[in-house]
C-alpha cells in the first residue's frame, strides 16, 4: 500500500522485530518481573506462614472453609475490576448481589420455582442493575462514585421495602448443593466456577473485541472515542458485567449460608467494598482505568482470604482485621502512584 | 527618558526548538507599541516571559531603567507590569469591587472584609475608567465588553504604569472595540505605557503609536514607529521567508472525483455556509487563526458537533454522521488530532493496542473473538512502511518520541483503510527533519487517491503540502483559490483574505461570548 515512501526500508526485517517481541522466553522473563509474580510470592508466604503457625489452618476443614470464601472474594474483586477498567468505580455491587440472591431465594420459596431457572433470574436481576448504572452515568455525565452511591442506596432500600427485610431461610436442598460438595477433600465446587469466570474474564479482555475497547476507553475515553470506538457501549458493558458478577457472588454466599439473608453483606452491601477494591489494586489494577489483570485480582482475593482467615484462628479481634486490610489497600494505591511516577519520568526523558 | 519596559536580546529554548534568538522590544511611557508576528514566531512566550510566567535563558529586561528577573508572575505584577489577557480571568461570582480588590482581599486571610472600603477604592478605578458601574454588582451579570473593562480597572489599581493587553479585541462587538481604544488612548495620555497585541492589522494601524514584529524567533523589526507605514508593509515584515519553500509538485486537476463535500453547512457551534469540495487524490490546506473554527468544523463532519443546516456528501450522495465511530466505518473518514497526547494516542497503552483501536471491530471473528496475529497482520506492514521505531509491540507509546507518537496516531488511520483523512496540526512540536518526512508522507498519501484536509496554522507547512487552500475567519470560509506554491504571493493571498473579512461583529460576538460562557 504504501512501498516507494521517502526513505523506504526493508518491511520484513521491521515485521520479524515487531512479532519476536511477543515470545515466549520474553513473557517468562516479563512474568517474573511483575506485580503478579510478587503477589503470588506473598499468597504462598501467607499461606505457608499460617499453615506453619497456626493450629487449624491446615485442616481439611479450615482448608474448604478458606476455599469458599475465596471462591466468593475472587468474584467480589472480578466485579469490582470489572468497572475499575472503564475509570470508574461502582459502590452499589453489594447491594446488587444482595438483590440478585434475595430476588432468586424468593422465587425458589415463595413461587416454588426450580432452584437454576431461579438462579438464572437472579443473575438477570444483577445484569439490569448494572445496565441501568452504567446508562445513567453515560447519559448524565456524572461520575460513577456518585451515581452509585445513589443506587447503592435506592436498590438496598427498595429490596428492604419490598421483603420487609424478611429473610428467605428454607431454600430448596439442591440450590445450597454446590457449597456443601468438597473436591479432593476440601476444596470446594464454587472455587472452581469462580476461577472458570476468571478465565472468561481473561479471555474477554486478551481476545474479544470489546475487551479491547473497554481497556482502550478507561485509558483514554476521548482517543478511543475519536477512534470510532462508542464509549458509552463500552461503559454500559462494563458496569452490567458488574452487576452480573456481584449477583453470582450473592448468590454464591446464600448458597453458603443455605439462606438468601438481606444483611449477608452488611448494611447496604457496604461489607464487600473493602476486598473489592483490594483484590484489583493488589493485583496491579490502576484506578485511572485501562489496565487490568484478571489473575492479580484473582491473587489479591486469594490473598485477602487467606489473611481473613489465618488472623481470625490467631484469634486477632476482627477490628484488627478491618486496620489490617485497609493499610494493605492504603499501601496498595501508593504502590500504583510511585508506579504511575515512574511511567511518567520514563515519558520525560 | 528611560523606556517603561526595554526588552533586550532575549532567549528563550524549548527541547528541539529555539523560540527566540534574541529579541528586542522598548516600549516608551506614553505610547501604545504593537506586537505582532505569525503563529510560531515566538509571539506567546515573549508574553509568558514578560508576564513571569517562564524565565528567559539569556538577555535583559529592565523595568523604568531597572534590571529586573521574575520568578512567578507575582513578581511582575509588583513591579508594575499588569496583564488582560485574552480569555477572561474573573470571579463570575464575586461582585465587581471584590474582583478589583481580589489579590488585597486575598492576602489579608482573616481579618474581616470592610466592603465599604473596598467598594469606595473600585469605584475610584472604575471612575478613571469613566466607567458607571456600580461595584456591587456580580461580574456574572456583565457582559464581556465591561468584564474586560473590570479587568483593566484591576490592573490599574495594582498600580501598573505598564499595560499588556492580548488580543483584546478578540470577543468585542464593533463599537465595544472603539469605546475600548478610546479609554487605551486616555490611559496612554495618562503616561501608561501599552503593548498591544492583535492578529488584526487595522486595529493596529488606528491604535498604536510603534510596532515590533516576531518573525522565527527573531525581530523583524525592533519598535518603528508606526508613522508612514502601511498594511502591505506590516505583512512583509511579518511573513518575509529565508528558508526556501520544498516543491512536492502540485495537482491542479479538476476532473478527479469529489469524495467528500459539504454544501452550506451550519453547525451549531457556529460554522456558517460553509461550501468545501474534497476530491480524491488532493490535498486541500485549511489555514486560519487560532480560534477560527478549523477543528471545530473537522469534529463536526466527523459527528461530533450538529449540523444544523446544509449537507455532507460522500460520493455526492447526502449522509448524516451521528459518531466518530459512523464515521469511520461507514464512510471512512479519519481525524487526526491536533492533541497528539490527549486524543491522538492512548498513552498509557501499547503501540499495538493503539493502532489496532480503529480496525478491532472490522477485524473480530464471532462472539467477537480476535486474535493479537490477526491486528498484527494488518498493523505490521503500516508500522513498517511508516519507519515507527519502537522497542516493540508493545511497548508503551508514552515512551516513543513525538515523532514516533505522531506517525502511530497516523498509522491507525491508514490501517483502517480510509478514504478520507482530516489531518489536524499534522507537525506540531515535531523537530524538522521528521516535519519533511510528514509532508512527503502525506503528499504520498493524497496521490495515492486519499481526501485529504491539512488543517494547520503553519503557513510555509500549508503552502508546502496544498494542492489548494481554504482561509478560515470566524467560523467561516473567507476564501479559496489554487496553490501556486510560491510564498510571497500566497502568504499575502491568505493574510489578504483574513484581514479583509467582514467585520460580522454582532453574530460573532454572540457566538464568542456563549462560548466563554461554555467554557
Amino acid at each position: 500500500m504504501l512501498e516507494g515512501l521517502p526513505p523506504a526500508q526493508g518491511s520484513d526485517a521491521t515485521e520479524t522485530q515487531y512479532e519476536n517481541a511477543g515470545r515466549l522466553g520474553g513473557k517468562l522473563g516479563r512474568f517474573l518481573l511483575s506485580s503478579e509474580f510478587g503477589l503470588l510470592l506473598l499468597v504462598v508466604l501467607a499461606f505457608a506462614g499460617f499453615w506453619l503457625s497456626t493450629r487449624g489452618f491446615s485442616s481439611p476443614f479450615n482448608q474448604f472453609g478458606l476455599s469458599r470464601s475465596a471462591a466468593v472474594n475472587i468474584l467480589i474483586s472480578l466485579s469490582m475490576m470489572s468497572v475499575i477498567v472503564s475509570g470508574g468505580l461502582d459502590l452499589s455491587i453489594g447491594a446488587i448481589g444482595v438483590c440478585a440472591s434475595i430476588l432468586a431465594g424468593w422465587l425458589m420459596e415463595a413461587c416454588r420455582w426450580p432452584a437454576p431457572a431461579s438462579v438464572a433470574v437472579g443473575l438477570a436481576l444483577g445484569g439490569l442493575l448494572g445496565f441501568a448504572n452504567g446508562q445513567i452515568i453515560v447519559r448524565t455525565g456524572m461520575h460513577s462514585f456518585v451515581v452509585t452511591l445513589a443506587t447503592m442506596s435506592v436498590f438496598f432500600g427498595g429490596m428492604i421495602i419490598l421483603t420487609t427485610a424478611k429473610p428467605f431461610d428454607s431454600l430448596p436442598d439442591d440450590f445450597s448443593l454446590p457449597a456443601q460438595q468438597h473436591l479432593f477433600g476440601a476444596v470446594s465446587p464454587l472455587l472452581v466456577y469462580s476461577v472458570l469466570i476468571a478465565c472468561m474474564m481473561a479471555y474477554l479482555y486478551r481476545l474479544t473485541a470489546i475487551g479491547r475497547d473497554m481497556l482502550a476507553v478507561g485509558a483514554n475515553a476521548r482517543a478511543a472515542l475519536l477512534s470510532g470506538i462508542s464509549a458509552s457501549r463500552a461503559v454500559t458493558l462494563c458496569h452490567a458485567m458488574a452487576g452480573i458478577l456481584a449477583a453470582v457472588a450473592g448468590v454464591m454466599l446464600s448458597m453458603r449460608n443455605g439462606a438468601a439473608i438481606p444483611s449477608m453483606a452488611g448494611n447496604l452491601g457496604q461489607d464487600w467494598l473493602l476486598p473489592a477494591f483490594l483484590g484489583p489494586v493488589l493485583g496491579g489494577a490502576s484506578l485511572s482505568g485501562g489496565r487490568v489483570s484478571v489473575l492479580g485480582a484473582v491473587l489479591g482475593a486469594v490473598l485477602i482470604s487467606v489473611i481473613n482467615n489465618g488472623l481470625l484462628l490467631l484469634h486477632v479481634g476482627a477490628f484488627w482485621l478491618q486496620f489490617f486490610l485497609g493499610m494493605l489497600l492504603l499501601g496498595a494505591v501508593m504502590i500504583d502512584k510511585a508506579r504511575m511516577r515512574v511511567f511518567a519520568s520514563g515519558d520525560r526523558r | 527618558m528611560s523606556p517603561a519596559l526595554d526588552l533586550s536580546e532575549i532567549t528563550k529554548s524549548f527541547p528541539g526548538v529555539k523560540a527566540l534568538r534574541g529579541v528586542s522590544l522598548r516600549l516608551d511611557p506614553g505610547s501604545i507599541h504593537a506586537l505582532l508576528g505569525e503563529n510560531g514566531a515566538g509571539k506567546s512566550t515573549l508574553i509568558k516571559i514578560i508576564t513571569g510566567a517562564q524565565s528567559p535563558e539569556g538577555g535583559e529586561i529592565c523595568v523604568s531603567g531597572k534590571p529586573v528577573c521574575f520568578a512567578n508572575p507575582l513578581q511582575a505584577i509588583e513591579a508594575g507590569i499588569g496583564v488582560v489577557h485574552q480569555e477572561r480571568n474573573l470571579i463570575p461570582r464575586f461582585s465587581v469591587g471584590e474582583n478589583i480588590l481580589l489579590d488585597r482581599i486575598a492576602s489579608a486571610s482573616l481579618r474581616p472584609i470592610n466592603y465599604s472600603a473596598v467598594h469606595d477604592e473600585a469605584t475610584h478605578w472604575l471612575r478613571l475608567l469613566e466607567l458607571d458601574i456600580d461595584p456591587r454588582r456580580l461580574v456574572s451579570e456583565l457582559n464581556v465588553a465591561t468584564a474586560q473593562m473590570i479587568e483593566i480597572a484591576r490592573a490599574l489599581s495594582q498600580q501598573s504604569r505598564i499595560l499588556l493587553m492580548d488580543e483584546p479585541t478578540a470577543s468585542l462587538t464593533l463599537s465595544e472595540t472603539q469605546a475600548l481604544f478610546r479609554m487605551l488612548r486616555r490611559l496612554r495620555d495618562q503616561g501608561v505605557a501599552i503593548l498591544f497585541v492583535s492578529h488584526k492589522l487595522e486595529e493596529i494601524l488606528e491604535l498604536c503609536d510603534a510596532v515590533t514584529v516576531l518573525r522565527d524567533g527573531g525581530n523583524a523589526c525592533l519598535s518603528r514607529p508606526l508613522a508612514g507605514m502601511s498594511r502591505s508593509d506590516i505583512v512583509s515584515l511579518m511573513i518575509g521567508r529565508a528558508e526556501p519553500i520544498p516543491d512536492l509538485g502540485r495537482n491542479q486537476r479538476t476532473d478527479l472525483p469529489v469524495t467528500l463535500s459539504l454544501a452550506s453547512v451550519a453547525t451549531l457551534g457556529g460554522h456558517r455556509d460553509i461550501d468545501l469540495d474534497l476530491r480524491s487524490g488532493e490535498i486541500v490546506g485549511l489555514y486560519g487563526l487560532v480560534g477560527a473554527g478549523r477543528s471545530e468544523l473537522a469534529r463536526a463532519i466527523i459527528g461530533l458537533d450538529r449540523i444544523t443546516h446544509g449537507e455532507i456528501r460522500i460520493d455526492g450522495a447526502p449522509v448524516s454522521i451521528g459518531s466518530p465511530r459512523e464515521a469511520l466505518h461507514r464512510f471512512g473518514i479519519g481525524y487526526v488530532s491536533e492533541d497528539r497526547k490527549q486524543e491522538g494516542v492512548i498513552l498509557s497503552h501499547g503501540v499495538l493496542a493503539n493502532v489496532g483501536s480503529t480496525v478491532w471491530s472490522r477485524l473480530r471473528g464471532w462472539f467477537g473473538f480476535l486474535r493479537d496475529a490477526t491486528v498484527i497482520r494488518l498493523v505490521a506492514p503500516v508500522l513498517s512502511a511508516l519507519e515507527v521505531k519502537a522497542s516493540s509491540l508493545d511497548q508503551l507509546v508514552e515512551n516513543l518520541s513525538g515523532g514516533n507518537q505522531q506517525k502511530v496516531s497516523l498509522a491507525k488511520w491508514l490501517a483502517a483503510g480510509t478514504r478520507v483523512l482530516i489531518v489536524d496540526e499534522p507537525t506540531v512540536g515535531i523537530d524538522v527533519k521528521t516535519k519533511a518526512y510528514f509532508h512527503q508522507l502525506l503528499h504520498k498519501l493524497a496521490r495515492e487517491g486519499r481526501a485529504v484536509l491539512v488543517i494547520s496554522s503553519d503557513m510555509p507547512e500549508l503552502i508546502t503540502l496544498s494542492d489548494r487552500i481554504a482561509v478560515m475567519d470566524h467560523y467561516r470560509l473567507v476564501g479559496k483559490f489554487e496553490n501556486s506554491g510560491d510564498y510571497g504571493e500566497m502568504s499575502h493571498a491568505i493574510m489578504a483574505y483574513i484581514h479583509a473579512a467582514p467585520p460580522t461583529a454582532s453574530l460573532k460576538s454572540q457566538n464568542s461570548a456563549a462560548n466563554a460562557a461554555a467554557t
